[in-house]
């Protein structure tokens, strides 16, 4: 497998029989015909492993956060998962985020909405294959606010969501965080973030 | 060391050193450490995942104590919020239970300077008249010793004074951040790491059960939590009394370090799994639910996990912090959490002995007959 693939993430994908699905998919080849069936039975590190792995190759470390109106540029590069409703477990969504991302066009940005799962299950669907998130900034009962709160949200929650997706340390190092909320100033690395909430 | 080297050693059953923890916390692929947790922890109980049927009673929350990271506790009786309960009051809440009672009462509450310790052995001795057969695990090793040093005993002479009164077994809170560079800082005037871990000490030589924990997400480096962890690890090397490990996450309202944010969730996966790992002489690790949240805390039963803890009800301390969790899980909702992850719920007592062993439910068609179920309950009643 890849080089950005371990040994032993890579023996886990071979063991749970998904290791065809990457070799498959970086040679753009024709994707197996029991592929959805093996996804929703395969174990869900596993496929989560695959789905990340896929997620490094195809778009790399930048995750996009989205606090206000979330914008589709390109549909048919954009697979939104909003979450919670029919939901069962947030186990049933990391898998449906890892199938999205394994099965979706090539590149595509799988975008998870918190609104339905919360910020907890949302920033663990960026180890399974997400790369952006979306939904409005709550108060701490989880309520959304009302435009007229926003101006008062300010820094501090912007800063809370650019350390969410820091924490994650996927790649171990903090990537871009875009927070187009509140009408302000696009935040494009952390050193702008400190900056600003300076 | 990598994660590959990691998984030679713990097919070899080597042990994890430091640096394999420190390693390990850091790691960058959360979900490959854990792979690797979730291995050890099949390879020790395999589906099986244990709750019980438990109750929380903070029945003072009156604390000579000034930790940083509690929003529980109001030092002075008489302070606006402060708040003992008459032993009536405390014996009520189980009273008020007895038609479906908890197997376990787990009782923990502020170090308070003006009670007498009778008020102690008769709370304990009160629960037990009213239901003989409760297992009473109560007071953390931080109050044990504040029991020694406040009323002038040895810890074994308190330990055996409340033993006789009906205390069961010791909860594991207390623990915080042994190394000294945080304790000092966020909890500078209650036991010691020494002191804590010599409370356990003691209990286990008594032949009583204990667990522990660790409150993360703070001020903390990795470097501490792997510290913290090779300190328990030595302890049940020593006595092997200790059951069951619970990770418990800071949460930040209403405290003195409420400007930090709250661990996050891949936080508190991190943290079950390397727990996990390094861990490899505690039989249970716990996903405490009322510290993660429900919806966290099942997914950490892919992470190391093998206990989500009990039906609790009347937690007060974390949410006194912000919690969002709710304040109690019925029965039926802790065994769909476990179904719905893939696992075998099985209810336990204290001790993990089996109490009864619920139906399996493979993860997809589980979660639907679950459902199924649940809806075919709605219409019934509807009807």
């Amino acid at each position: 497998m890849g080089k950005l693939v371990s040994a032993l993430v890579d023996r886990a994908i071979e063991s749970a029989g998904l290791g065809d699905l990457l070799t498959a998919r970086r040679r753009d080849a024709r994707l197996p015909d029991d592929l959805a069936a093996r996804l929703a039975s395969a174990d869900l590190l596993a496929l989560g492993a695959l789905a990340d792995c896929v997620r490094q190759e195809e778009v790399g470390d930048e995750v996009r956060v989205y606090t206000g109106e979330a914008p589709v540029e390109d549909a048919s590069a954009l697979i939104v998962i909003s979450a919670g409703e029919g939901e069962p477990t947030g186990l049933d969504l990391l898998r449906r985020v890892a199938v999205a991302r394994v099965l979706g066009p090539r590149g595509v940005s799988v975008r998870v909405d918190w609104a339905g799962c919360g910020l907890e299950l949302a920033q663990i669907t960026l180890g399974f294959g997400a790369n952006e998130l979306s939904g409005r900034i709550a108060n701490k009962r989880g309520l959304p606010l009302a435009p007229g709160e926003l101006a008062g949200v300010g820094k501090k929650s912007r800063r809370e969501l650019a350390d969410l997706v820091k924490r994650k340390e996927l790649a171990g190092y903090v990537r871009r965080a875009f927070i187009d909320a509140l009408g302000v100033a696009e935040i494009t690395d952390e050193r702008a973030l400190a900056q600003e909430s300076a | 060391m990598t994660l590959d080297g990691i998984s030679r050693k713990l097919e070899a059953r080597e042990r994890l050193t430091f640096d394999d923890a420190v390693m390990l916390f850091r790691h960058p692929d959360v979900v490959a450490v854990g792979q690797l947790a979730n291995q050890v922890r099949e390879r020790l109980h395999g589906d099986r995942t244990f709750f019980n049927r438990n109750m929380r009673i903070e029945v003072t929350n009156v604390c000579v104590a000034s930790c940083l990271f509690c929003s529980f506790a109001k030092l002075a009786e008489g302070a606006p919020g402060a708040h003992t309960m008459p032993l009536e009051e405390a014996w009520g809440e189980l009273e008020s239970r007895m038609d479906d009672p908890p197997a376990e009462i787990h009782i923990v509450n502020g170090l308070h300077p003006g009670l007498p310790f009778s008020y102690y052995e008769d709370l304990l001795a009160g629960f037990k008249r009213i239901k003989p057969d409760v297992h009473m695990k109560c007071f953390t090793a931080v109050e044990i010793h504040f029991f020694a040093t406040h009323y002038g005993m040895t810890y074994s002479q308190v330990l055996a004074r409340l033993r006789a009164a009906g205390l069961d077994s010791l909860p594991g809170g207390g623990a915080e951040i042994f190394h000294p560079d945080v304790r000092g800082r966020i909890a500078h005037d209650k036991a010691t790491a020494e002191e804590y871990l010599e409370v356990h000490r003691v209990a286990h030589r008594l032949g009583m059960r204990t667990n522990s924990t660790m409150l993360y997400g703070h001020i903390e480096t990795f470097e501490h939590r792997a510290d913290h962890l090779l300190r328990l690890r030595a302890l049940q090397d020593e006595t092997g009394g200790l059951q069951a490990f619970i990770p418990l996450a800071f949460h930040p309202d209403g405290n003195g370090m409420r400007n930090l944010p709250a661990p996050t969730a891949m936080d508190a996966l991190r943290t079950v799994a390397v727990s996990r790992l390094v861990l490899d002489n505690v039989p249970h690790i716990k996903a405490y639910w009322v510290s993660m949240t429900p919806e966290v805390a099942q997914i950490a039963l892919r992470f190391g996990a093998d206990d989500l803890d009990g039906t609790i009800v009347h937690e007060t301390i974390y949410r006194a912090a912000g919690s969002r969790s709710p304040a109690a899980l019925t029965v039926d909702e802790l065994v769909r959490l476990v179904q719905e992850a893939g696992r075998l719920p099985i209810e336990r007592d204290t001790f993990y002995r089996v109490v009864r062993e619920y139906e399996r439910a493979a993860v997809a068609e589980g979660a639907l007959k679950v459902r199924d179920r649940k809806a075919k309950k709605h219409l019934q009643v509807a009807s």
